[in-house]
């Protein structure tokens, strides 16, 4: 019984069960999440899935997610961000700032460039903040925990700086197309048939390679639903969002970044070293990966997309404040422990993360809907958490 | 019943699933009272599965079948973890269990400490501890921190922490895979003793020369299944090789035709020191030389300073203070494995589980994880390429799992240490530094680990294998160097190699 082929076996039962094992989390993520839905639109009679609020769920949930998929590597590698709050926050006041105080003096009446200036450099301020913290953490040696949280202060610090106490109005029309804006109806379904048309090909291309290799291709229905399944799946939501406003510019935003760094930490060596850093990092080093610039890399990406958090932000609540991010960080890291990334290192999914947060969001605007005070709202958020990874613990072991 | 009254443990029809892999099927076979019973078999043929239904491990109602012990059935709760321990049944795994900052006695008494009003009485601890390891005769200090004790001691300190209960049988798994001739004579008489004091014991091993030496009877098994259980008298070692492999196996090393060309790896003079402690000098001159396409084996005892050389060599341990390595005639200064790799030298670690395996990832990412810049395009993996060609390792060396996509922790002990030697002889360098490459891995695999190590030294890449077992640095090698207390004691030809030589030198009993 040595190994003979890696392809899925012939019984597409035994195989459909087993992906269903390896799977489990996602899917179970994907019931509490219709479970919750389902739950809130009969106790609001229809309301919570109403169009409109069915697209600010998800148009609400784009900030902390966007810092969630950064999270979910910095995790997975082992280590802890507690600082990406007060960065989002930081380069929305820095944006806030440019685009209302800074440029108007410097360059007025050209608001597009300005606009695009002043984005540019929230992003640059992320990045480069990264920098700085990947570099104390790999190449100095500080732990994750005490630089973070060092910085938590620091830019909270540099936030008050910036603001003097103030609320500085980030409200440039083109800024607020970011987190605001919304696509046509007809712009949304060519959106919907470009990715539709991608699954598919990516489909055939990985057949087409496999066959190139000499392995056994799975049979094409299978594939073929799967593929058909997440294409509905697209074409369902379009249909929907484009009863209220269209497809939401954040939403695409996030979309784009998730799946792009999905994409890289499945496929990238960057990727692969990350999770094996986590499993066992001294394996890895002596595989020869350079762990320190794998390290410093993942902490430049998550500044990075605190940057693009931050400039959504800023565009999202229209202005720079002294509160802004304040317990992102939290939200962030609670979405990528919904989503089962494990708090030991090497293992967390992107897209486990973007349910995390999706049923975060899910709920926060169930809950308000229904007017539950605040108090309780957060005693609630706090049950929900650990009782998803109780659940998780309690499968994993009788599994 | 006198017969019955004989026999302290019988296993009957015992069968044990894992998801997509049956560790045993239908296993049936008894076990005397006070005899050493050997158990041997292929990487995963089940033999540490059967240990661990004994242990509690897998509790009772996680397999079938029955357990008969001491007449009744065995019914491991699996709330309690002490239980076996309670009932008599000692066990030594595979892997060291012992936490390395703490000292032996508390390793030993780990769980159970000895109380008064809540504290520990750590005065009767040491006591204790002194006890035990005297009365049979082991030769450690119960104060000593683990972690400074070379590996032959922590398996008598494993070996004592397993036996601090009045054990009437005691399971050795594959004790001696990480030991040296002289540490296996001392612990074979640690065994002799025991079993005067009438404890049984089972006896788990790959070198199978070991069970002529000590064990009255021998099991085997084969996938899971019990294919015969023989008084060792009968058996002879060819016998048991082709009852373990269900083939004839007519030599133990593949006979390689290699022309080592001139020299590209040089170490001269090497001296290293501790990196946590620069008082202690590690490496006190070592030299060798490395020709193109040869394999230069590294005899010696534990704790001579093999590792230590190799670590060091490789960027990852000692503080080099002089000395000189050349590669190609230039000089070299390592600083990181990833240098090293940089460079094309590649080391396959001595310890599995801390070094060579990221245990919660698949074997296919295991494998191919010193290897991703192969199968780069750009950025992007080549994951078909990836899967083939780890798969073409995975066949020749035999892995036995359902498939590249299982976890390595899920893999028997030795099956984990071929996806090591896959993982390392994909990488292809120039030079292969190989630590203990062989530990706990059976025969037949053996052999096809061999034959690769051939094929790369007859396509001109130079191996270094260091090894406990002499058989294999003489069976293997071109040139033989031995160490002895962090020096290098003599370089010579396989030709003039003899195992008193060897052990002469490496002992530094004569110089020469
Ligand atoms: N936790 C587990 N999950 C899945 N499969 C397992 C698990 N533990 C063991 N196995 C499988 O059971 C089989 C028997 O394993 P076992 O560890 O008993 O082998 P072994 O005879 O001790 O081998 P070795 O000589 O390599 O130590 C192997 O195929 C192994 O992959
Ligand atoms: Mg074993």
């Amino acid at each position: 019984m040595s190994v003979t082929s890696t392809s899925p076996t012939t019984n597409p039962l035994s195989d459909f069960a087993k992906r269903l094992r390896a799977n489990f989390q996602t899917y179970a993520l994907i019931v509490a999440t219709v479970i919750i839905w389902v739950g809130f639109s009969v106790w609001s009679g229809g309301t919570y899935l109403g169009a409109q609020n069915f697209s600010n769920i998800f148009r609400q949930m784009t900030i902390t997610a966007l810092l969630s998929v950064g999270m979910v590597l910095v995790i997975v590698t082992g280590h802890i961000d507690l600082s990406v709050g007060k960065l989002a926050g930081f380069v929305s006041v820095v944006v806030a700032y440019m685009q209302a105080t800074y440029w108007p003096k410097v360059l007025p009446g050209h608001e597009l460039l300005t606009t695009i200036l002043s984005v540019l450099i929230g992003l640059a301020v992320g990045a480069l903040y990264g920098v700085f913290q990947g570099y104390v953490i790999a190449h100095l040696r500080v732990p994750a925990f005490i630089v973070t949280l060092g910085s938590f202060w620091i830019l909270n610090g540099a936030i008050l700086l910036r603001t003097a106490g103030k609320t500085i109005p980030a409200n440039q029309p083109f800024l607020s197309v970011i987190a605001q804006g919304y696509l046509s109806p007809l712009v949304g379904w060519i959106v919907a048939i470009f990715v539709v048309g991608l699954l598919f090909i990516t489909m055939f291309i990985s057949r087409r390679r496999k066959v190139k290799y000499g392995f056994d291709l799975p049979p094409i229905y299978q594939d073929l639903t799967r593929t058909a399944f997440f294409a509905a799946l697209v074409v369902a939501y379009v249909f929907y969002v484009n009863q209220y406003n269209g497809i939401q510019i954040p939403v695409l935003l996030l979309a784009v970044i998730a799946v792009a760094v999905a994409y890289i930490s499945n496929n990238t060596r960057f990727g692969r070293y990350a999770y094996a850093i986590g499993g066992n990092r001294e394996a890895t080093r002596l595989s020869g990966v350079n762990i320190r610039g794998n390290i410093f890399m993942v902490f430049v990406l998550m500044g990075f997309l605190c940057g693009v958090s931050g400039v959504t932000l800023a565009s999202y609540v229209g202005y720079g404040t002294i509160a802004a991010g304040t317990g992102y960080e939290l939200d962030a890291i609670a979405a990528c422990i919904l989503g089962g990334t494990s708090t030991l290192g090497g293992i967390g999914t992107i897209p486990g993360a973007m349910i995390g947060g999706l049923i975060m969001a899910s709920l926060t605007t169930g809950l308000q809907i229904m007017n539950v005070a605040p108090a309780w709202q957060y005693v609630l958020k706090g049950l929900v958490l650990v009782l998803a990874v109780y659940v998780d613990v309690y499968f994993k072991k009788n599994r | 019943m006198a017969m019955n009254n004989d026999i302290i443990l019988e296993f009957r029809n015992v069968t044990k699933r894992f998801p997509g892999v049956v560790a045993l099927s239908d296993a049936s076979f008894q076990i005397r009272r006070g005899e050493i019973h050997g158990i041997c078999g292929e990487n995963g043929a089940g033999k540490s599965t059967l240990m661990k239904i004994l242990s509690g491990v897998y509790p009772h109602g996680t397999y079938e079948g029955h357990v008969i012990y001491n007449g009744e059935e065995l019914k491991l709760r699996a709330s309690s973890i002490h239980e076996a321990a309670e009932r008599g049944i000692a066990i030594v795994y595979q892997e060291l269990t012992l936490i390395p900052t703490m000292t032996v006695g508390e390793n030993v008494f780990l769980g159970r400490e000895p109380v008064e009003f809540g504290v520990i009485n750590r005065d009767k601890l040491y006591a204790d501890t002194r006890a035990i390891l005297s009365k049979y005769q082991m030769d450690v200090s119960p104060l000593e921190i683990v972690k400074n004790l070379g590996v032959g001691k922590m398996q008598m300190v494993e070996i004592a922490k397993a036996l601090s209960e009045n054990a009437k049988v005691l399971i050795l798994d594959e004790p001696t895979s990480a030991l040296s001739k002289a540490e296996v004579e001392k612990l074979m008489g640690i065994l002799r003793g025991l079993k005067e004091h009438g404890v049984t014991c089972i006896y788990i091993s790959h070198k199978l020369e070991e069970f002529f030496q000590i064990t009255d009877s021998i099991t085997v098994l084969r996938d899971g299944k019990m294919i015969t259980t023989q008084p060792t008298s009968e058996l002879n070692l060819e016998k048991l090789v082709s009852t373990m492999v269900g083939r004839e196996m007519k030599e133990r090393f593949p006979k390689g035709k290699r022309s080592p060309g001139r020299v590209i790896f040089e170490v001269e003079n090497l001296h290293a020191l501790d990196p946590n402690d620069s008082e202690r000098e590690v490496l006190k001159g070592v030299s060798f030389d490395l020709r193109e396409g040869e394999i230069l084996g590294i005899a010696g005892l534990m704790g001579s300073g093999r590792t230590e050389l190799v670590m060091t060599i490789f960027g990852e341990y000692g503080k080099i203070t002089s000395g000189k390595i050349r590669l190609n005639g230039r000089e070299i200064k390592i600083k990181s494995s990833h240098e090293a790799m940089l460079h094309g030298i590649s080391l396959v670690p001595e310890d599995r589980k801390q070094h060579g395996l990221v245990l919660i990832q698949s074997i296919l990412r295991n494998i191919s994880l010193a290897n991703l810049d192969q199968f780069a395009h750009w950025f992007r993996i080549d994951d078909s390429a990836e899967l083939k060609a780890s798969l073409s390792f995975a066949k020749s060396l035999a892995i036995k799992a359902p498939d590249l996509h299982a976890p390595a922790d899920s893999l028997s002990g030795g099956n984990q240490q071929k996806v090591v030697i896959s993982k390392w002889l994909m990488s292809k360098p120039k030079v292969l530094i190989m630590d203990d490459p062989t530990r706990g891995v059976d025969v037949g695999a053996k052999f096809e680990i061999y034959k690769l190590m051939n094929d790369l030294s007859e396509s001109g890449i130079s191996i270094i294998m260091i090894s406990s077992e002499l058989e294999e640095v003489v069976g293997m090698s071109d040139r033989i160097m031995v160490m002895c207390e962090d020096k290098s004691n003599g370089t010579f030809d396989v030709s003039e190699a003899t195992q008193e030589r060897i052990m002469a030198l490496a002992t530094g009993i004569s110089a020469g």
